[in-house]
């Protein structure tokens, strides 16, 4: 397949795993917000989540909601924005559209061609809850339509490449928000920040999960175990970290990346919860943000345009 | 009165239009609108736009499509496929004679520096040999119409026609929208347009190569007007769509950048004008092109469909010469006419040609695309004397052309059904043989009374049906 090629469908899937994940923290967001406790601050984690408070803070100031929204969904200027996200995600699949299935293709369209159309009072009308529930909504149809329509050659593998790689950036960025300090003994926490807890588990859509595996109170503990180390939890560092080292293996099994990539999930696959936050959950999680540039910078020198 | 393939002038229905006339009188009034409407819808999702050159907000747009057919019978059809195909090889026959031996230029046919001089004539391809003496791979013949047996060639297009995949979506369209009407009308079909595309590029793959032929489709990039044709056709053919930074030149022969290394590339569908193709060889600062692809190409390495220095075949000043090309490399008679042109920088011409601005219609010789160009009848005092001040400058630079009644066909308008005038662009393919599909792309001027059917200009797309033999 042509590196280029490989370049777009890669990017592709990658944005619009973002878009997602940027939904999925925006949802609990406002869900955290309307529910009392620890309102005020509930709109900064999207922010420092999609690594663009900085660039929020020179354009607005100060965390509002109603600017929050407005940066992180509609705003073009903002290359996170779910917006921008799903654009570029189009431009990507329009750059392959004789390559990826003809259904594919026209649901990416599909999308792009909707959030064009929506502003800030389609917005309000239709409810940011209900506006995160399409865009998760979209997301889910257009991994349903790789999976069920794309041959499993090449391109598919760097499809899923592109998807796993972005949403174990997105969970470890997840878990730092409020993870100073935390660590694997940390059972037992104040009522609020249980609350946060529980709203990260639900922004991964791994609340029911967490219920129905153990009975304990949500703690950073329990919430790292099952968000880092849990191979079953599709959302996990350690489920992507599968993928992406399996995809590797299959698409060259002695290029550099596959050993960087190995390596991680090993340490994941046969490491302990005590060892891996030794020095702390925001440590391990910024190491881990880390190693997964690594890995895709290497990527792009092993197959991509460089 | 322009005539109408529908109806004749005494109002009867013409014999390939009588069983969509009865279709058309049993359905319900809101139907053609409704389904007008849906097609739009779709072809949105599909992506079927184009990018309009020069226009600033750089949005993407539908070209219009008309729900009401255009039926030809299968006796009219063959004379436009003779026509086509006689043309095509003999301005084949006429591009491989002006890189070689020059034998209608020393014939006195055609004036020597009208070739020579020509910006589209390629110096560098004098004696290069290509694969099969093919040059033009891929040809669209604009045919207009102006009376049930009167076809003429309007112009050919002989650098990178397009089109070709409106066609082709516009026939799936119609099958989705009416079912029934096929299931009425025995049509003959063209959606093995890519296969035989496939084939004929695999024909003419070049010396170096030897095995399989590589064949691939070079695009300038998403943001080109007609991105979304070269996505369709390398997708229908099920090759690569490459981009002139996927390929390289290494040792004589091209390679395509792929994630398991370089692999060799033999034909090149280019869709790609040939001052971009390489800035080693032609524009230094094109970033679309290969470095080293024209030496490759000229040494055998690669073959580029079409041929580079096609251009100054389908030029206007050589188009009035093409009746002749037939007769000298063929021995035959034209099968289509030529519409009878005045050449502006004959001064008899261009005396009767300033007197008569205001019924005919002028062109720039180099021009294509609708652009840059006189239709007297519909253009106001102003814009004639505009032009005429323009053609006094350099009158060498215009062809004129009587003002041709083109014929009309039924079409969709906000008031109902009206008749619109249109033109044919069928397709054809050269490699081992020279063939084409039944059918083309109709133009439709959706604008009343106007004769520019161009898609930049507000032009539309019809399916253009040919009739089995023993439906009418």
């Amino acid at each position: 397949m042509l590196s280029r090629t490989a370049d777009h469908l890669y990017w592709m899937s990658r944005n619009i795993e973002r878009a997602e994940n940027i939904a999925r923290f925006l949802d609990v967001a406002n869900r955290l917000s309307l529910s009392g406790g620890g309102a005020s601050d509930s709109w900064q984690p999207p922010l420092t989540i999609a690594g663009s408070a900085q660039a929020y803070a020179e354009r607005h100031g100060e965390v509002a909601a109603v600017n929050v929204i407005t940066w992180a969904v509609l705003d073009p200027a903002n290359p996170s924005s779910i917006y921008s996200c799903l654009r570029t995600g189009r431009e990507n699949a329009h750059a392959v559209r004789s390559v990826i299935p003809t259904e594919l293709w026209e649901i990416i369209n599909d999308i792009w061609l909707e959030v064009k159309r929506i502003d800030g009072a389609r917005l309000r009308e239709q409810g940011l809850t209900g506006f995160c529930e399409w865009v998760k909504d979209r997301s889910h149809t257009v991994r349903g339509a790789t999976h069920s329509t794309m041959l499993r050659d090449e391109a598919f593998w760097f499809v899923r490449l592109g998807t796993f790689l972005e949403r174990a950036d997105n969970t470890a960025r997840l878990l730092g928000v409020r993870s100073k300090g935390m660590t694997a003994e940390s059972r037992v926490v104040p009522a609020s920040d249980q609350l946060h807890w529980a709203a990260v588990l639900k922004s991964v859509s791994a609340y029911k999960s967490y219920r129905a595996l153990t009975r304990e109170d949500v703690s950073p503990a329990g919430v790292a175990e099952m968000l880092i180390m849990n191979a079953d939890m599709p959302r996990s560092l350690h489920a992507c970290l599968d993928s992406v080292s399996t995809i590797l293996d299959r698409i060259s099994p002695q290029a550099e990346c596959t050993r960087l990539a190995g390596a991680t999930h090993a340490r994941l696959h046969y490491g302990r919860l005590e060892e891996l936050l030794a020095d702390g959950l925001d440590t391990f999680v910024s190491q881990f943000i880390l190693g997964n540039n690594a890995l895709g910078t290497e990527i792009h020198k092993d197959f991509l345009m460089s | 009165m322009a005539f109408d393939e529908m109806k004749a002038s005494d109002g009867a229905v013409r014999a390939p239009y009588r069983s969509y006339e009865n279709w058309l009188l049993s359905a319900a009034p809101d139907l053609l609108p409704r389904k007008h409407e849906q097609a739009d819808e779709l072809f949105r999702r599909i992506g079927i736009t184009f990018n309009v050159y020069g226009d600033q907000d750089g949005t993407e747009r539908l070209i219009p499509f008309d729900p009401i057919p255009r039926i030809l019978t299968a006796k009219e059809w063959s004379r436009v496929h003779d026509g086509c195909i006689q043309r095509v090889k003999a301005l084949n026959a006429f591009i491989h004679d002006i890189y070689h031996g020059q034998e209608i230029l020393k014939a006195g046919i055609i004036p020597r520096e009208q070739v020579l001089a020509n910006d589209s004539y390629r110096p560098e391809m004098h004696g290069v040999n290509v694969a099969r003496d093919v040059y033009v791979q891929i040809a669209g013949v604009d045919v207009v119409r102006t009376g049930a047996d009167e076809f003429y060639v309007l112009e050919d297009n002989l650098r990178t026609p397009s089109g070709v995949s409106y066609m082709l979506e516009d026939r799936a369209m119609m099958m989705r929208l009416f079912p029934d009407l096929f299931a009425r009308h025995r049509v003959k079909p063209v959606d093995h347009y890519p296969d035989l595309l496939l084939k004929a590029l695999r024909s003419v793959a070049p010396p170096a190569c030897d095995g399989e032929p590589c064949v691939v489709v070079l695009t300038p990039g998403y943001y080109n007007s007609a991105y979304f044709e070269h996505a369709f056709l390398a997708e229908q053919m099920g090759v690569e769509l490459v981009e002139g930074r996927d390929l390289f030149v290494d040792d004589g022969l091209v390679w395509m950048r792929t994630t398991r290394g370089p692999k060799r590339v033999d034909v090149i569908y280019r869709r790609i004008d040939d001052d971009f193709l390489d800035p080693l060889a032609f524009r230094p600062d094109s970033t679309l092109g290969v470095a080293g692809l024209l030496s490759a190409y000229a040494k055998g390495g690669v073959t580029l469909a079409n041929a580079i220095g096609t251009g100054v075949a389908d030029d206007k000043s050589t188009y009035i010469h093409v009746p002749e090309m037939i007769e000298f490399y063929l021995g035959e008679k034209p099968i289509l006419p030529n519409v009878p042109t005045w050449r502006l920088e004959r001064e008899d011409d261009r005396k009767y040609v300033l007197e008569h601005l205001a019924e005919l219609v002028v062109k720039e010789v180099h021009g294509s695309g609708g652009y840059g160009m006189l239709v007297g009848p519909t253009s106001t005092k102003e814009q004639i004397e505009t032009f005429r001040a323009k053609i006094l400058t350099n009158p060498g630079n215009y062809i004129a052309q009587p003002t041709l009644a083109l014929s009309t066909c039924p079409t969709l308008v906000d008031k109902g059904i009206a008749p619109r005038h249109v033109d044919l662009r069928p397709f054809v393919l050269s490699g081992e043989t020279t063939t084409l599909v039944p059918g083309g792309l109709t133009r439709v001027a959706l604008k009343e009374g106007s004769l520019v059917v161009n898609s930049s200009q507000g032009g539309g797309t019809k399916d253009t049906w040919v009739l089995e033999d023993d439906q009418c």
